[in-house]
């Protein structure tokens, strides 16, 4: 079953998104949220039905997936900066303490 | 936040957190409402008799008939907080035999949308009149009141007497066979 799960999973196209692109995502969608929050009550107490103040609320629901679901191209401008791949003749086990040493010193 | 179900989860957790809010604030601001409404009853007739009630078994007891007057405007009731009012009248008074009677003669179900104008001339109370032993004849003070219940969308549910009672008095005489 997990297998199977998996194999379906990899699938699907990549969803991911940078760290900076989360917190934009997750700003965003609080923001839309609130305003059509904002927005549902004050029509629904006008016209004095509480059904509008929840259709309105699903429609901000829905502007939000679309804003925020998608990984769209914004929320992955800021990709984190990893190492070069270092290539070395001796065997990695040894110039991997030594490069932590030697950062260490530099501090 | 990094995968799309992630996302949908943390989206549609608080969608349902600030609907919840919203409703609470849909209570609170109807929560000064005083639901206050005046009915007039009236009882153009008026008659007892005995009879044995079959539904608790051969027992005889009074049986009260009285045709009612209805006439009360609840449209104001209703707001964006009301789903519907539970409207029923109730005959309250006292015998030799239990201190405190209630019985419900009458009850309509008004949703919200639905006129709340009760005119009614003459109508059949809806529930029999059985009375727990010969206390009905020549009771001097059978009281009639119109009661709500508010049912909100959020809040508390609410029993209401509407002001304006009709009190009674029953006919001394057992009426026999059909009136």
């Amino acid at each position: 079953m997990y297998s199977l799960i998996n194999a379906l999973k990899s699938r699907l196209p990549p969803s991911h998104m940078d760290f900076e692109g989360q917190r934009c995502a997750e700003t965003a969608f609080q923001w839309v949220l609130g305003i059509f929050a904002t927005i549902g009550f004050a029509c629904g107490y006008a016209y004095q039905q509480f059904s509008l103040t929840v259709y309105i609320l699903g429609i901000g629901f829905a502007i939000a997936a679309l804003l925020t679901l998608p990984p769209w191209p914004m929320y992955r401008r800021n990709p984190l900066k990893w190492q070069p791949v270092r290539v070395n003749n001796s065997t990695d086990e040894n110039d991997v303490s030594v490069g932590a040493k030697s950062s260490r010193k530099d501090k | 936040m990094n995968t799309f179900l992630s996302r949908l989860n943390s989206l549609f957790a608080m969608t349902m957190t600030v609907l919840a809010g919203l409703t609470f604030c849909c209570f609170l601001s109807t929560v000064h409402h005083t639901h206050h409404s005046i009915a007039k009853l009236d009882t153009p007739s008026v008659l007892v008799r005995q009879a044995p009630d079959y539904m608790i078994g051969h027992e005889i007891n009074d049986l009260g008939h009285m045709t009612l007057n209805i006439d009360a405007d609840l449209n104001h009731l209703f707001n964006w907080n009301v789903k519907q009012l539970f409207v029923y009248i109730t005959a309250h008074y006292k015998t030799e035999k239990n201190a405190f009677n209630q019985v419900v003669l009458w009850d309509k179900i008004i949703r919200r949308g639905e006129s709340a104008r009760l005119q009614y001339s003459r109508v059949n109370p809806k529930y029999y009149f059985w009375d727990d032993g010969f206390g009905l004849r020549g009771n001097p003070n059978v009281t009639l009141a119109l009661q709500y219940n508010v049912i909100p969308n959020s809040g508390r549910l609410l029993n209401i007497y509407a002001e304006g009672r009709h009190v009674v008095s029953m006919p001394e005489n057992y009426i026999k066979g059909r009136a």
